[in-house]
């Protein structure tokens, strides 16, 4: 590999190149060619650094400088000044009070601790070789060298659980699929990241793909499978392209086909894409959506691990579960439990979004409180207002007030203070937000995305959004908290599958934290004279 | 889906001619090649829906069905199900704009209004001159830059109502603002 004197970050997502960050880049190519620079510093577009904002920003090492808010304008000033002269232009410089990284391991001298997101915002995703450079593939060549049933072994005695929600512990999933006697297998990379404040597959993908193609095929290793496949959602355009080039870059370098590794194992990837359906995240749904079908959930028993994907044994990980597997089979297992609670092993990463000063992804180890997340990574609320209320865990998560600011998050959470971690949602809002408006939107989105198969689901969460419209709009009937409430359970009880299931969480967290908002909307409430006749 | 999605007809087109046919065999042929033997009624979904207008006219998901061996009902029933499909003639772009929690948390409410006001239509209505379907759609997964919204296969973040104007007129103009 070449040596370079200097390098510059680029950070490309899509959040960035919102902000102009292809501009730049190629604004900044154009100005170090011209400066005559192009021998002593390179380029290097790396996914998200989790700094979001402060428009285009751009890390130059080994300096340690970071800019932020960078116009293509601004670049020609910033190779004079600082490639050539040395100078930092501080007018571009981001203040390190505002970046959460930096404030946060200068400050309290905590620091994300990064597994999942261990080359994000440090290599360039498109690059095999740098995924190679940093110990990629590495941990396929020791799996390839071990026996399956060993590779299973070090995932269970690491406590990996499921991190797409339901905490699923990994390798008891895996050594069900291992121990099926079929002629097919699937390995199922759900990439249909949907619920609502949720954007950490997405970056996982876009930052670092071939730690799902290595994690996916270490997998097919393990439990006897020879097809993967990555449902990802349709509108994720640049998440599918690049795990569409990592692929063909590990097919190429025969770590993908007929012969991975030259150990004779052989596994490809093909690259789904859904349609815009958020039950297709429930794993059955998103098997039928792969199967050509609508996007229905299947009954269970059989679970998919004995048949899912064309009836055949299924493995279904999330993008963020699949992106454990590498660190933990080169590390051992008691380097993974070391990170987490005894419940909860490992890392966490958590999408900060709403009233938040830094909004983006953080990589925590589970077990982190919540005021950690909002204040030390999160930066607090912004404007310095106050918290009017928190969203843990999704949509299909828990509403809280700020009293739950110092409860440890791990996959325990839900069962000992009931806050939902869910997929890492927390979306905080500020007190100018009102509550019931935000819950109508909620339950607006358990509506429209019911997929309709069972009645509790298809009706049950149009009554609860037709009872929180009235809530607003002040024309509730007494009754109506009471009918919540007991709708709520009957969703809960009989839905047919997690989203009929999980819907009532923001309901029955937020009647329960803010009683108060929703009596006021009662005692404030008219029924329509229209409506009082017909009771 | 919502409960416009449940019954509807498929959309209307001419007959097909003889190069849709020719078309519509190499795009399910390369997906065929693509899947290893399989293929995908997203993906083809997708390149026809860019193909034909942003929508699926009946005669099209006909001519599909047969050439994969499928009923058309079954591909009828797939296409209504999605939220991004759309039998339905659509405008010449499709705003979806993001509703989902944190999206209203920021502002979600006061964009789509604006945006209505500005477009003169009903969300789920597409402009009379036939530029732009107005969508409420769900989480985009770019929460970290809302309130947001995409127009076709472009993302907007960190909007407020007066960026509309300009985002609009230059997808309006055919360029990207």
């Amino acid at each position: 590999m070449k040596m370079f004197s200097t390098q510059i970050i680029v950070p490309v997502d899509s959040n960035s190149v919102l902000q102009g960050a292809l501009e730049v880049k190629h604004v900044l190519e154009e100005m170090i060619g011209t400066y005559n620079l192009a021998s002593q510093v390179s380029v290097v577009e790396t996914g998200s650094l989790g700094i979001y904002d402060q428009g285009v920003v751009l890390a130059v090492f080994p300096d340690d400088v970071y800019y932020g808010n960078v116009m293509p304008s601004d670049v020609e000033e910033i190779v004079t000044e600082h490639l050539l002269k040395g100078r930092v232009v501080s007018r571009l410089a981001i203040d390190r009070n505002l970046s959460s990284r930096r404030l946060v391991e200068k400050e309290t001298g905590k620091s994300q601790q990064k597994i999942v997101l261990r080359n994000a915002g440090l290599i360039d995703p498109q690059s095999i070789d740098e995924y190679i450079a940093r110990d990629g593939y590495e941990a396929l060549a020791k799996a390839l060298a071990m026996q399956p049933g060993e590779v299973i072994q070090i995932l269970t005695d690491s406590k990996l659980q499921g991190r797409g929600g339901a905490g699923f512990p990994t390798g008891l999933k895996w050594g069900m699929v291992a121990k099926e006697q079929s002629d097919e297998k699937y390995i199922v990379c759900n990439a249909d990241e949907g619920e609502p404040g949720t954007f950490k597959d997405r970056l996982i993908l876009e930052g670092d793909p071939h730690s799902i193609v290595e994690a996916m095929t270490i997998a097919g290793y393990a439990t006897g499978a020879h097809v993967g496949i990555v449902y990802v959602r349709g509108e994720y355009f640049m998440s599918i392209a690049r795990i569409k080039k990592a692929i063909k870059d590990a097919t190429e370098y025969g770590l993908l086909g007929n012969d991975v590794l030259g150990t004779g194992f052989q596994f490809d990837i093909e690259v789904y894409r859904g349609g815009g359906a958020y039950v297709c995240g429930e794993e059955f749904a998103l098997l039928e959506s792969i199967e050509n079908r609508r996007g229905e959930p299947r009954n269970k028993p059989p679970f998919p691990p004995q048949q899912g994907l064309f009836g055949k044994p299924t493995v279904v990980n999330n993008v963020e579960t699949f992106a454990n597997v590498p660190p933990i089979l080169l590390n051992g297992s008691d380097w993974f439990k070391s990170f987490g609670t005894p419940s909860s092993a490992g890392t966490k990463v958590f999408s900060l979004s709403g009233d938040i000063v830094n909004r983006g992804i953080v990589e925590a180890p589970l077990g982190v409180t919540l005021r950690e997340l909002i204040y030390d990574f999160g930066g607090g609320v912004k404007g310095g207002k106050h918290i009017g209320f928190i969203q843990t865990g999704g949509s299909a998560g828990t509403v809280l007030t700020d009293k739950y600011l110092d409860t440890p998050l791990d996959f325990a959470s839900m069962k000992t203070s009931n806050v939902s971690i869910g997929s890492g949602v927390i979306l905080v809002a500020s007190e100018d937000v009102p509550l019931l408006p935000f819950l109508a939107e909620v339950a607006r989105f358990f509506w429209h995305e019911s997929c309709g198969k069972c009645t509790p689901c298809r009706e049950g969460t149009l009554q609860v959004k037709m009872i929180m419209d009235t809530l607003v709009n002040r024309t509730a009937d007494p009754a109506s908290l009471q009918r919540l409430g007991k709708l709520l359970n009957t969703l809960n009880d009989t839905s047919f599958c997690g989203l009929g299931q999980a819907a009532p969480l923001a309901f029955e967290s937020a009647l329960r934290n803010f009683p108060e908002v929703f009596d006021q909307a009662l005692a404030e409430s008219r029924v329509p004279e229209a409506c009082q006749e017909e009771a | 889906m919502g409960s416009d999605k449940i019954v509807q007809s498929t959309g209307k087109a001419g007959a097909l001619s003889e190069d849709d046919r020719v078309f519509l065999q190499g795009v399910v042929e390369r997906n065929r090649a693509e899947h290893h033997g399989r293929v995908s009624y997203m993906d083809i979904m997708f390149e026809l829906e860019h193909h034909y207008g942003n929508s699926l006219p009946g005669e099209v998901l006909g001519e599909v069905a047969r050439l994969v061996g499928a009923p058309a009902s079954q591909l009828n029933g797939f296409v209504t199900f999605y939220t991004m499909l759309s039998t339905k003639p659509r405008g010449r772009h499709v705003i979806r704009v993001c509703t989902s929690g944190p999206c209203h948390v920021t502002g979600a409410p006061s964009i789509v209004a604006e945006l209505k006001r500005l477009l003169g239509v009903e969300v789920g209505e597409t402009t009379s001159d036939g530029m732009f379907a107005l969508e409420a759609s769900s989480c985009l997964g770019i929460c970290g830059v809302s309130p947001a919204l995409m127009i076709d296969d472009d993302a907007y973040g960190n909007l407020t109502s007066g960026d509309l104007p300009r985002i609009l007129a230059a997808k309006r103009g055919g360029g990207d603002a």
